[in-house]
């Protein structure tokens, strides 16, 4: 009988472990994302008025100029995040492997620090930099190429972006920066020295050696900036002062949704733009990883 | 006796019940009551004015007031969200303009704040109050909010430098004389480097604020008094010719100086002699670049044809009593006590050169101070001869897209204009402002309620003339 008991209590003790975990599921991701499905096929006003619209929303949302700009913004934003930033924060990561002890725990720390503040703080500081005739970053222009004095970087279409895109490099960079270091700092030295002795060159030991070795942290690295590019809000938000920047310039993805939601108080149009995003973050975070597999598997 | 799961689990179990413990006692001795009507407010400098006046009505009503101050862009949208969550909201706002069109998207019944039409009229409000101070603040002819100000525009300007270049400014009356000026004598390279180091005018090219005041002015806006959509009206593509010549190539008269201390730099350089003030921005520009008192004077707008309006307008606040405020009347006598105390008239103008709707106040002798920033000139009576004149705008569910979309064939039209002339162009933004306006219908007509409300409406005065 007491042998009987204790099993029954030994089965039950792992759901009561998962209890907790099972139940804050339930109330914060769950119930929001079954409702979040839901909203997106509804037009609401107010607590009291929701009507059902079919795919109406998701119609709409695929249709839309605005939204299309929002797309090819935030893909815009994301190659450079990727073949720009990442390139850059690799560099960097080498440059600081090979520096010596001393000199390289006061530079990651320059270089990281971008990171420390807040988007919102960076973008108001961008926001003055940018300034004409005035910014900083217009005078910095002026005397280095003799060209940029005037420039309207947050009020020209073809330049607010570019204006994102240096903002956005300045605080990520030394960010992405220290995931590189980490996996250049475990690269086996005993390698690099054998590829050495059999006389590969310097551009050789990284393209044979470093890179695959550091393959797995470059993949993190790479799905965690597009995931954060087609993320991004704040940055921009701050930037162009909480609008988006003449002729949408600076919408992006989660702006538009923003925007939808709560600008237009269309919540159910909001919910519509999140699952788009929701799919678009997936297949394209699925692509990378399966291709960084494919190549793997190549070798 | 040991605890079943272990010591790791008992441990977080006897953390988790002493901080729910501390938690529900903490907040049983520190949540006070709700006070009998709380007042959320964005400007700073109301919160300020509110602060002294409010203990006076708490005590000869007996009540407490609780006033809160937050930032007007978060302010909208939690009360929004609070509204479409149906949580707690106060019981009373000051919303800015134009933000309020963003309650309005459905039927009147939804939309959150107490309907003051009744409360106004019985007081003669509509009348004692400049009229077309109710339209940014009504919907389908209800009013939602009561107006704190008017805020007629004019412009003010560098009067030390602008006597020196020889301007009459009393010859300013038309825009054509001012942009004809402007070229003449205002817009000038003075070191030869090529690039002008004087403008007339700060206006950026992409519109923000100054495009709207300008189109209000010349008599467009972007949507009539039935809540039509206008944006594509023939003014708004003659305002944006003349906006475009005036911010783009070698021609232009402009400057954008952008807002804060580059601006400030801007004005004390001497890099922009005009600017568009009204009311509450003459107060900012005082305390901002207090370095031009005495150097700085006001004038009306020049208008757009003999015997046009002098002036327009830019900003404005409204007070709303939101519908889940459970003691409105109480609600509305704060209103009244705020928004029509002449004491308070004379202080605000003092503290933010801000003149009030109500007519009837416009003859206290604060408005007639002379000020010295603006060179001796009575600012008050000014901006009270000028307010009369104000234009009405209509700010539905989504002027801020109108506004928005408006803005982008302006920008687009400067592009244009900066690549073919003004060849073409005329057509180029009016076929542009068409497929906008098509774009903002197709959205309008998306919105399911106000098609019901549209129904419900149509239905009722079918029913009436049978």
């Amino acid at each position: 009988m007491k042998n009987a008991k204790y099993k029954a209590y030994v089965k039950r003790t792992p759901y009561m472990f998962l209890a907790p975990y099972i139940c804050l599921t339930c109330i914060f991701f769950l119930y929001p994302l079954i409702s979040a499905v839901i909203l997106s096929f509804q037009q609401t006003n107010g607590p009291k008025s929701r009507a059902f619209v079919g795919l109406s929303n998701y119609a709409f949302v695929l249709t839309d100029p605005d939204f299309r700009k929002a797309v090819s913004n935030t893909v815009i934003y994301a190659i450079f995040s990727i073949f720009l930033q990442l390139p850059l924060s690799l560099g960097l990561a080498m440059l600081l492997n090979t520096a010596k002890d001393k000199t390289k725990g006061f530079f990651r720390l320059i270089i990281f620090s971008p990171n420390l503040v807040g988007q919102i703080f960076v973008g108001v500081i961008f926001s003055v930099l940018f300034v004409p005739r005035y910014g900083l970053f217009n005078r910095f222009m002026q005397d280095l190429l003799r060209w940029g004095l005037e420039n309207r970087w947050l009020g020209n279409p073809s330049l607010v972006l570019p204006a994102i895109i240096i903002t956005a490099l300045w605080m990520y960079v030394g960010f992405n920066m220290i995931y590189f270091l980490a996996g250049l700092q475990s690269v086996d030295k005993s390698l690099i020295e054998a590829a050495r002795i059999d006389g590969a060159n310097a551009w050789q030991v990284f393209w044979n050696v470093t890179l695959p070795a550091i393959k797995p942290v470059a993949t993190f690295v790479v799905v965690m900036s597009t995931i954060g590019s087609f993320q991004l809000f704040e940055l921009p938000f701050a930037l162009l002062k909480g609008e988006f920047g003449p002729s949408s310039s600076g919408l992006f993805i989660v702006s538009y949704l923003y925007s939808m939601a709560f600008r237009a108080g269309d919540l159910g149009t909001g919910a519509a733009v999140g699952w788009i995003l929701t799919l678009m973050i997936m297949a394209i975070s699925l692509a990378q990883i399966k291709i960084s597999g494919t190549m793997k598997e190549g070798q | 006796m040991e605890f079943p799961y272990g010591k790791a689990p008992f441990w977080i179990l006897v953390l988790a019940i002493i901080t729910g413990t501390a938690m529900m006692l903490t907040r049983k001795f520190t949540s006070a009551p709700r006070p009998d009507l709380v007042f959320i407010v964005f400007a700073p400098r109301h919160y300020e004015a509110y602060q002294k006046l409010i203990p006076e009505f708490e005590r000869t009503h007996n009540v407490k007031v609780q006033l809160q101050q937050i930032h007007q862009r978060p302010l909208q949208t939690r009360l929004q969200s609070a509204l479409l969550a149906n949580t707690e909201v106060p019981d009373m706002v000051e919303i800015m303009n134009p933000f309020m069109g963003a309650f309005m998207k459905g039927p009147l019944k939804d939309v959150g704040f107490v309907d003051l039409t009744d409360r106004i009229k019985a007081e003669n409000l509509d009348k004692r109050m400049v009229e077309s101070r109710f339209s940014i603040w009504s919907s389908r002819g209800r009013i939602f909010a009561l107006p704190h100000d008017v805020h007629p525009a004019a412009l003010a300007y560098r009067r030390d430098i602008i006597e020196e270049l020889g301007i009459d400014i009393s010859k300013l009356e038309t825009w054509d004389d001012f942009v004809k000026v402007a070229h003449e004598k205002i817009v000038k390279d003075l070191d030869g480097d090529g690039v002008p180091d004087r403008y007339a005018l700060d206006m950026p090219i992409e519109g923000t604020s100054f495009f709207p005041l300008l189109l209000l002015q010349r008599g467009g806006r972007y949507f009539d008094a039935q809540g039509n959509l206008t944006m594509d009206s023939e003014v708004t593509v003659e305002m944006m010719i003349w906006y475009i010549h005036q911010t783009r190539g070698k021609d232009r008269i402009s400057f954008p100086a952008g807002e804060g201390q580059p601006f400030y730099k801007a004005l004390s350089d001497g890099l922009i002699l005009f600017n568009f003030v009204p009311d509450w921005r003459s107060k900012v520009f005082e305390q901002d670049a207090p370095n031009l008192k005495g150097k700085m004077a006001l004038m009306p707008l020049p208008v757009w044809e003999k015997g046009g309006k002098r002036t327009s307008t830019w900003g404005g606040t409204g007070l709303a009593i939101t519908e889940q405020c459970k003691n409105k009347e109480l609600a509305w006598e704060l209103a009244k006590y705020l928004y029509l105390n002449k004491q308070d008239f004379s202080d605000r103008f003092a503290m933010l050169n801000i003149i009030p709707p109500l007519k009837e106040a416009w003859n206290l002798p604060a408005f007639q101070v002379p000020n010295e920033y603006y060179s001796g000139q009575k600012v008050g009576q000014l901006y009270a001869e000028l307010a009369p004149e104000t234009p009405p705008d209509y700010v539905g569910a989504y002027y801020e897209m109108v506004d928005g979309k408006t803005r982008e064939v302006l920008i687009d039209g400067g592009i244009y204009y900066e690549k073919y002339g003004d060849k073409g162009l005329r057509e180029y933004v009016k076929e542009k402002l068409r497929l906008k306006a098509e774009h903002v219908r197709r959205v309008m007509n998306r919105n399911v309620f106000l098609r019901q409300q549209e129904v419900e409406d149509s239905n009722i005065t079918r029913g009436a003339v049978r």
